[in-house]
């Protein structure tokens, strides 16, 4: 249970500024935010339910709540920039370079395909379905394959786009890590080295506030997570990550500055985990978080965030927004009906084909230890 | 005629390592080097000495002392297609990258299903016998044995060390190279050196470094010579010893060691790592289970203690074998 020491951190204030938001942004970029967040939302809330009704296996790590910092982050990236996403951003690996259009086969990006076939563990994953749930990547699309050592690839990014560097390019690389992974010494490591060497790494820091069952001020002993950058002498920049446009904006801040040579940063995007840390802990996450520091966290649904800027704006009208309300309800309330059609029939283009995809044959089991040749 | 003083063409294993590192370096110009102190200084025992002025602080990285970020910077390098050369200041301080080398690099091939492959050498000065203690004296090479995807070599001559590096480089796996920091400067085992690929030791290849009929001693690095040493002390008893250096760890060569045991019908293995799940233990399993009709005799190993490696000469050599201790176990096993 949170103590006196935590609900007295939580009353602090928090350090971002709001607005005014991404002048850059046009009103069909809001749209097209608004769809990815209830794409992202979908894909979680629709993979619970098939789990539910026995059609899936393994543990799923929830980002309801957190679909802000995943679609904000990826939105000004070019296609040739690299990502490296963790357990909490599913959705990342097919919203990569999804301006290229969604169905596009050409984009840097996984096709929904690909990442249906590996939450089904079928052979058509990109790593077919040799390591579990977001273990995948692609050299390919520019994804750094993840893995369970949280903090693990920030190394391997730096790496990335050194040599990257190296060949003339100008590549970013937008690193994914929980807020409780910045204890890791790797962590630190990596991101001294990125620093010494002005490397273009953007250390994006979600910090939902529990690490599995340990609250942030048992991580940490400052507020904002981002006052790691100190010590490395770069910047740190905190955003709200139930708004899509701040998160876009911090992010673009700080891929900018790396992307002119200046060095990494750290972008932390302050969220909740609504649920459990994986829909095994859901029950238990119920009891060592308080019900209202849940309630609260739960509050400020990103997709209700961004519904409410775009009608203040008149980019749509009240009736639009509640139109598809997705927003504020767990998947046990949501149906089909409360998201756009076309992105149900997404994820179904999706599912079809991953239900479709055949297991691996076993001995591909012992296959892939060493590379054979040159 | 007048004897003129006689130059030495011969070179020592650190001058071998040198030679391959240059040579790859200015024949495949995707190689990076990444270590701590190998650039300005040129490495804590002189190994990449000129290295960074001959190909630049940008191939040549002077890092942070961080091995987990050196070993996944190398990585992140591979991911992108480059060719990578890690230095460990002493093999005893891989502890500190070991997840990134067993979790993150290990395993890259397998995970992806052969999408990506880690061309990465990890080298670092081994072994004891010097007096370096227990943070200067390591061979860890089980750890990693124990970690599908590493290869691990670990040469005893001149000739070994730079064909073995040179191939090493040119893999496209992680190979892990243990250097035998006693034989660095050596003068006993100088040896002439050939260039290009005609320097190369294939990975994997065993060596018979002598010929004997009667008991078969496996072993590999500073061991190599203690085995010579034991097989002359068993000459004097009328023994005659095969010694097999193996070279390579993984993979290994059980085929030149079978060869022998068909022979000789008496093994023993010798390695200075600790005894308990050392590598010896795995050599003198295998060959249990592929040669035991051919066994004479019961196998045995020769191996460190399962102590930490201490400082002081008396203390250091009472852990670690000798020729004595195998000229005993050998005598055991041929007199079985």
């Amino acid at each position: 249970m949170a103590t006196t020491e935590a609900d007295q951190r939580k009353k602090k204030t928090t350090s971002y500024q709001h607005g005014p938001y991404s002048s850059k942004l046009t009103p069909d970029d809001y749209k097209e935010l608004l769809l990815q967040l209830q794409l992202a939302r979908y894909f979680d809330v629709r993979l619970i339910k098939e789990k539910k009704r026995g059609r899936l296996t393994g543990t799923l790590y929830s980002s309801h709540n957190q679909e802000a910092i995943i679609v904000g982050s990826l939105y000004g990236l070019r296609p040739y920039d690299w990502i490296s996403p963790i357990h909490r951003d599913m959705p990342a690996f097919f919203m990569k370079d999804m301006k290229a259009g969604w169905r596009n086969p050409d984009r840097v990006g996984m096709s929904v395909q690909q990442v249906c076939c590996q939450v089904w563990g079928r052979v058509d994953s990109p790593g077919r379905a040799r390591d579990n749930w977001s273990h995948i990547g692609s050299r390919e699309k520019h994804i750094i394959h993840s893995t369970s050592m949280l903090a693990g690839t920030i190394p391997a990014a730096a790496g990335v786009v050194y040599a990257d560097r190296m060949e003339g390019g100008d590549a970013v690389v937008l690193t994914y890590n929980g807020e409780g992974s910045t204890a890791q010494g790797v962590f630190h490591e990596a991101v001294n080295f990125a620093a010494v060497h002005k490397l273009p790494v953007v250390t994006i820091v979600e910090n939902n506030q529990w690490a599995y069952g340990t609250p942030t001020y048992l991580e940490y002993s400052q507020e904002d997570f981002a006052r790691r950058a100190d010590g490395f002498g770069i910047p740190g920049l905190v955003a709200d990550g139930q708004n899509v446009l701040d998160v876009y904006d911090k992010v673009m801040e700080a891929v900018a500055w790396a992307r002119a040579g200046k060095g990494p940063s750290i972008v932390e995007c302050k969220t909740f985990r609504a649920y459990g840390h994986g829909d095994h802990d859901d029950d238990r996450a119920a009891k060592y978080r308080p019900t209202q520091e849940v309630e609260a966290g739960r509050a400020r649904d990103p997709i209700a965030v961004m519904k409410r800027m775009m009608v203040e704006q008149g980019i749509i009208s009240k009736a639009e927004a509640e139109k598809y309300a997705s927003e504020g309800k767990g998947a046990a309330e949501v149906t089909n009906d409360d998201f756009p059609p076309e992105v149900v029939q997404y994820l179904n283009e999706g599912i079809e084909f991953a239900m479709k995809s055949p297991l691996p044959e076993p001995e591909e089991g012992g296959m892939w230890v060493f590379r054979e040749g040159n | 005629m007048a004897a003129a003083p006689e130059v030495s063409t011969k070179k020592n294993y650190l001058t071998a390592l040198k030679e391959a590192i240059f040579e790859e370096f200015e024949a495949h110009d995707d190689i990076i080097a990444i270590g701590e102190d190998i650039g300005f200084l040129g490495g804590a025992f002189g190994v990449t000495e000129g290295l960074k002025e001959k190909f630049g602080s940008e191939r040549v990285i002077d890092a942070p002392i961080s091995e987990a970020a050196i070993v996944g910077v190398a990585c992140g390098m591979c991911l992108h297609g480059k060719r990578a050369l890690v230095e460990m200041q002493f093999i005893d301080f891989i502890s500190t990258g070991f997840d990134q080398i067993v979790n993150m690099t290990a395993t890259y091939h397998y995970r992806t299903a052969g999408e990506v492959s880690m061309p990465m050498v990890i080298r670092g000065p081994a072994g004891g016998y010097g007096g370096g203690a227990l943070y200067h004296s390591q061979m860890n090479e089980a750890w990693f044995a124990n970690s599908p995807g590493l290869k691990i070599v670990c040469p005893s001559t001149p000739k070994d060390a730079k064909g073995l590096l040179k191939a090493a480089l040119r893999d496209p796996n992680p190979v892990l190279v243990y250097e035998m920091k006693e034989l660095y400067r050596l003068r006993k085992i100088e040896e002439e050196l050939e260039t290009g690929d005609a320097a190369l030791v294939p990975l994997g290849k065993a060596s018979v470094r002598r010929e004997g009929e009667d008991v078969t001693i496996v072993s590999y690095g500073n061991n190599v010579y203690h085995c010579l040493q034991a097989a002359e002390n068993l000459e004097q008893e009328g023994y005659r010893a095969e010694v097999i250096d193996i070279r390579s760890l993984v993979p290994l060569d059980e085929e030149t060691i079978i060869h022998s045991l068909k022979k000789t019908n008496r093994l023993v293995v010798v390695n200075e790592a600790p005894r308990t799940c050392g590598f010896a233990g795995e050599i003198l399993a295998r060959l249990t289970e592929e040669a035991f009709e051919y066994l004479d005799a019961p196998p045995m190993r020769v191996t460190r203690l399962d102590t930490p490696v201490p400082w002081v000469k008396p203390l250091e050599l009472f852990v670690l074998p000798s020729a004595d201790k195998i000229t005993e176990a050998a005598l055991r096993v041929c007199k079985f």
